[in-house]
């Protein structure tokens, strides 16, 4: 009995890491090619939520369908951001105005929901809400299954972009070394407006998959920016891959420990894991050199 | 001569603000005038940091909610007596940021403001779970510290009070501004990696710089406590109260003594105003967000080295090469 039920937190512990891998993948692209720590990553994720539980509202139709619309939008608001706001700061304090930067835009973001939406807890009701599989004696609910696929997609959509195309061998050659990039003709300011707008994107996708099975208010966006920031520090700020192993582990951690401590103080395991990894690696585990200096 | 109009506009101000409370037409007045003085202290105390070292702290409300809960929980559980249990918390605020400072100065730029941000979150949820102590969110009830006053007369001796202690930090600002402590912290915030070089214990300074910083800040928190009477974790560790005192700073200008007053005063009332207009709508929230938007594209210097560059193209150009009296220069050499 207790078997099948910590192979059931195992199970589920996987499917959430699948999305914190997602998101914590947009956070390092941001890092990667600005140098910048996003705060409003998860406030974006929280308003894609909502434009997700509005167009179920408004349409009647799967919430999936908003993607259409919120990923190019997202896309766009990614690239609009860099050019607009992050590129204007001075390059000298740019790492720690940026941070107060995009937490203003959090704030702005947070309030706006709450303005238009208002603080009521929202959530979408599905035909297939209710709906669970047996999964080797595991019960799983569709919507997360739904939401770990579309996390799993779009990883690997912007795994084969950032290794197949030309622009994704530009896109890293930003990363690695700005100025050599430069050097070899690549655009990297429009680059980086585009890194910007794909890890936006990640929190459309993000997004609609944490509206199908979870309840969404406007100051939710912190439970997941913690969490999220302790990912990509443990990660190695700037490694994509450090980011998805730290992710995984970490909310497989979080699901097993959900066991004995309940919800709440399991969360408190992403807090222990990065203040273990500054007193014992501050560069991450398995962070490249970008972290060193960060 | 400079120097001698500088005293006069600090007396005039210390006066304006000892007099406040006899020209305020009602208590609720006061009560907001005390709501800014305490954000004065906050704003100064992380400015005690944020603007010697440059080292931006987002999440300095973990230590105003420390000091207003470990005062709060030493006088009902312990029985101390007021003003004692508010130095004894921020005494234990300052042996607990030792540990946190040398965790979170082990790292940069991003990832300090990241552990920052960590530290009031698990805090809030360590506070909110832990019920038996800290009462969850159903709060805590501080005792009054006099008990026989009236609550304008309680406003009016707080209003005093947090005056004494923004007297105090501002102070500690003023005096490590001129010293070679305050050079080095200067020096770590310029360019860290020179000022190492140049034989500047960093570590050592910016540790100081943080736990001096944390334990101002718990005294603003413990006071508050004694003042408000009443906490929730919601709002003691809540991510806003330490993006006010960020914004405070940044607003009015991190390298002047009164820079985070200023700000204090300015946001202070525009919150009040908020609250007053728009009640509890979120539309405060819209509000800081952009404000903090604006100063940090705008404005990083804050509004004090602004609205000099402005008098300055207003008024006669410094030339280049600066004409000086043999008078002036014998003054300037001999302060």
């Amino acid at each position: 009995m207790t078997g099948t039920l910590l192979f059931q937190s195992l199970v589920l512990g996987v499917l959430l890491g699948g999305l914190y891998a997602l998101l914590a993948a947009g956070l390092t692209l941001y890092f990667g090619v600005m140098r910048v720590v996003m705060i409003a990553h998860s406030a974006f994720l929280v308003l894609a939520a909502y434009l997700a539980w509005d167009f179920n509202q408004r349409t009647g139709l799967d919430p999936l369908v908003s993607l259409v619309v919120t990923v190019p939008l997202f896309f766009l608001a990614g690239v609009g951001m860099q050019r607009l706001l992050i590129a204007r700061l001075r390059p000298a304090t740019v790492t720690m105005m940026s941070v107060l930067l995009t937490f203003a835009v959090a704030l702005t973001i947070e309030g706006l929901l709450g303005f238009v939406y208002s603080g009521t807890q929202r959530r979408i009701q599905l035909p297939y809400s209710g709906a669970s599989i047996d999964f080797f004696g595991a019960r799983i609910a569709v919507v997360k299954l739904i939401a770990f696929g579309l996390a799993a997609l779009a990883l690997l959509g912007l795994f084969l972009v950032l290794t197949r195309t030309r622009f994704g061998q530009a896109l890293r050659a930003t990363i690695q070394h700005p100025q050599a990039a430069q050097l070899l003709g690549i655009d990297t300011n429009r680059i980086a407006g585009f890194g910007f707008g794909l890890g936006l994107a990640t929190a459309a996708i993000g997004g609609t998959a944490l509206a199908l099975d979870s309840t969404i208010f406007p100051s939710l966006h912190w439970h997941w920016i913690g969490p999220l920031m302790a990912i990509i520090v443990v990660g190695g700020l700037g490694s994509v891959p450090g980011a998805a192993i730290a992710a995984m582990l970490l909310g497989i951690m979080q699901s097993l420990l959900q066991l004995p401590m309940g919800t709440t103080w399991a969360q408190t395991v992403f807090y222990l894991a990065l203040f273990a990894t500054l007193m014992i690696r501050p560069q991450g585990f398995f962070g490249g050199r970008l972290a060193q200096r960060f | 001569m400079r120097s001698a109009s500088r005293w006069v506009a600090l007396a005039v101000g210390v006066a304006l603000v000892l007099a406040f409370p006899l020209v305020s037409p009602n208590a609720y007045i006061l009560s907001a005038a005390v709501v800014i003085l305490h954000y004065a202290v906050l704003s100064t105390s992380w400015n005690v940091v944020g603007g010697f070292t440059g080292y931006i702290s987002l999440g300095h409300a973990a230590y105003f909610g420390l000091g207003a809960y470990g005062t709060a929980l030493l006088i009902t559980r312990a029985g101390v007596p007021s003003f004692l249990a508010l130095g004894l918390a921020g005494l234990v605020v300052a042996v607990l940021a030792v540990p946190i400072g040398i965790a979170a100065l082990r790292v940069r730029g991003a990832s300090f403001v990241i552990v920052s941000i960590a530290l009031v979150l698990i805090l809030l949820l360590v506070f909110q779970s832990w019920r038996e102590v800290t009462g969850g969110s159903d709060g805590l009830v501080v005792p009054r510290p006099f008990p026989e006053l009236l609550r304008p007369q309680h406003h009016l001796v707080f209003f005093y009070l947090f005056a004494a202690l923004l007297a105090l930090v501002l102070l500690a600002w003023w005096t490590i501004d001129r010293s070679r402590f305050g050079m080095g912290l200067k020096a770590i915030r310029e360019d860290e990696d020179k000022a190492q070089a140049l034989g500047v214990p960093t570590f050592a300074y910016k540790l100081a710089a943080f736990v001096l910083s944390a334990t101002f800040t718990a005294l603003g928190g413990g006071m508050y406590a004694l003042w408000f009477g009443d906490l929730d974790p919601v709002f003691q560790f809540s991510i806003l109260i330490g993006s006010y005192m960020v914004l405070m700073a940044l607003l009015g200008g991190v390298r002047h003594l009164f820079g985070p007053v200023l700000g204090a005063l300015v946001v202070g009332v525009a919150l009040e105003f908020f609250k007053q207009q728009y009640g509890d709508t979120q539309f405060h929230l819209v509000a800081t967000g952009l404000l903090l938007g604006v100063v940090v594209l705008f404005m990083p210097d804050g509004v004090i080295p602004a609205v000099r560059g402005l008098l300055a193209r207003r008024g006669p150009q410094q030339s280049s090469i600066r004409e000086v009296s043999a008078a002036e220069l014998q003054k300037e050499r001999v302060p």
